[in-house]
């Protein structure tokens, strides 16, 4: 897509039902819609640059295809993300691990309750991004699948 | 040569045993079993027993005048002082945060209260005084300290079966409810996901809430003023955050320490001629039906609520407008984690569940007004 006069390959990849992980060029962004907000409207919070620190900085705001539309949760989830806030309190999967659908990932404590968070989808984990201990928000990602 | 005189008076215990005391120290050794064996609310059941067996050892000069249990009894059962306490630490400990997030929820807490209401008027039909069924009725709030607050002041001579009965029955919520939900629920509705609300709620909302709680309530429903006020105390000090120390000590060391002394006081009025009577075990039986009542109260209102939100609500958080905070909120989230390893409902169940706290400290206050206790 063209922004500003420039080229862009635009790449939105659904992480939730609220959450994309938008990649502009080489650098990668992750939006969350905020309550009522439809995707047209969304604005980029880059919460995490996960690849390519010196690709050309991109702009701050961008209208996101219209054809892109949350689907169901399905098996094509590319990462877990934490379904409330709350604390991990164990992992049971290392990256390169292969897991199943519903078999346990991790153990997230909300509200004092011990929660055991399933894989949405078979496949390789490619990458835990949490640790043992640490709190984590609502939508942040456990672990990211590979292709 | 030790005359019969001094033997007697040797033997003074074991001529004091009675057929009554011998039955009341075996309850006390069930209740001190559920506690220990099979973990059933051991913080009060373990006390409650204890209180029970000490005060009905013969002659206990425990439960005589100055006795340390009647002391306890009279320094803060009589004058419903250990429950307000306790309420502080509860309020401290509560979290309403996801019921301002979603304020609807606070419709499944009052739903949850109509246990209350139905085994008052089953306890009449049984022939109790309005303030024996009052009392009793309470018991459907599932909520200790305020069936304790309401039957010490409307039915003393009933305290300690109907305290028993409530804590028991919260200890009962993940064996109870769960049949309940499943049963007046379709596999379909269990399985509604409800996304995790990410409405920010400001500290100044959390610290204006227990207040206008505590003056909203206080001015409908003065009778629920002790309560409400404590509840709310305890969540103001938790909210506004500055006074750390005497959140801690609320919830923490006065809790415990209030809670043993309740414990055993309550303990110590389950004696023989009061406790082995028919209307024990007719309080035992409308206490369980009080519960399951709230438990289908709640559900079906939920899914009528589902209806009008087009199938937004997942019907099974009506079950969790209880007061046994946050057990009946765990159930919930068990039990629809079990139907769908994705769907967490914990923090909407948290939320239902802060409502039944509230709702349910309301209702004892409505029951006080309704029998125009002094």
């Amino acid at each position: 897509m063209g922004i500003g006069g420039r080229e862009f390959v635009v790449d939105v990849q659904e992480l939730d039902a609220d959450r994309f992980e938008v990649a502009v060029g080489e650098e990668r962004f992750e939006v969350t819609l905020q309550g009522d907000e439809d995707l047209p409207e969304a604005r980029i919070a880059p919460a995490q640059v996960a690849t390519a620190a010196t690709a050309p900085a991109a702009p701050k705001t961008a209208t996101l295809p219209r054809t892109v539309r949350p689907r169901a949760a399905g098996s094509s989830l590319s990462a877990l993300a934490a379904p409330m806030p709350g604390v991990i309190l164990e992992l049971h999967v290392k990256a390169g691990d292969r897991v199943e659908r519903g078999q346990p990932v991790a153990v997230l404590d909300a509200m004092k309750m011990h929660n055991l968070i399933g894989a949405p989808r078979a496949g390789v984990i490619a990458e835990v991004c949490v640790a043992a201990g640490q709190a984590v928000g609502h939508g942040d990602t456990i672990v990211r699948f590979g292709n | 040569m030790p005359g019969s005189d001094t033997l007697g008076l040797l033997m003074q215990g074991l001529n004091h045993v009675t057929l009554q005391s011998l039955v009341m120290i075996g309850v006390a050794c069930v209740l001190m079993y559920l506690g220990i064996v099979r973990k059933y609310e051991p913080l009060l059941l373990l006390p409650i027993g204890a209180g029970c067996l000490l005060a009905n050892l013969p002659l206990s000069p425990l439960v005589a005048e100055d006795g340390m249990l009647r002391v306890l009894y009279d320094m803060g059962i009589r004058n419903e002082l250990f429950p307000l306490l306790i309420f502080i630490g509860i309020g401290a400990l509560t979290d309403f945060g996801p019921l301002l997030e979603n304020p609807r929820l606070v419709l499944l807490g009052a739903a949850g209260q109509f246990g209350i209401f139905l085994t008052l008027l089953l306890a009449l039909l049984l022939g109790f005084s309005r303030p024996e069924a009052a009392s009793i009725g309470i018991i459907g709030a599932i909520d200790g300290p305020t069936s304790i607050y309401v039957s010490g002041l409307l039915a003393p001579h009933l305290l300690g079966p109907i305290t028993v009965a409530a804590y028991s029955y919260m200890a009962l919520v993940p064996i109870i409810l769960p049949p309940i939900m499943k049963l007046l629920t379709t596999k379909a509705e269990r399985r509604i996901r409800m996304p995790y609300s990410q409405r920010q709620i400001s500290r100044r909302t959390r610290i204006l809430f227990p207040i206008i709680v505590t003056v909203l309530v206080g001015t409908l429903v003065p009778f629920a003023t002790p309560l409400i006020g404590m509840l709310m105390l305890g969540n103001l000090m938790k909210e506004s955050g500055v006074v750390e120390r005497l959140t801690h000590a609320s919830s923490n060391e006065i809790a415990n320490a209030v809670t043993l002394f309740l414990g055993l006081a309550i303990g110590s009025t389950m004696v023989g001629s009061e406790f082995l009577k028919p209307s024990t075990l007719a309080i035992l039986v409308l206490g369980i039906v009080a519960f399951a009542v709230d438990g289908v109260a709640g559900v079906l209102f939920a899914k009528l609520l589902n209806r009008f939100s087009g199938g937004q609500l997942n019907p099974l958080i009506g079950a969790a407008g209880l007061s046994a905070f946050p057990m009946a909120a765990r159930v919930v989230q068990r039990v629809a984690h079990d139907e769908d390893f994705e769907n967490f409902l914990l923090m909407h169940a948290m939320g239902a569940n802060a409502a039944g706290q509230v709702a349910s400290v309301v209702a004892g206050g409505v029951l006080l007004a309704l029998m125009g206790a002094a």
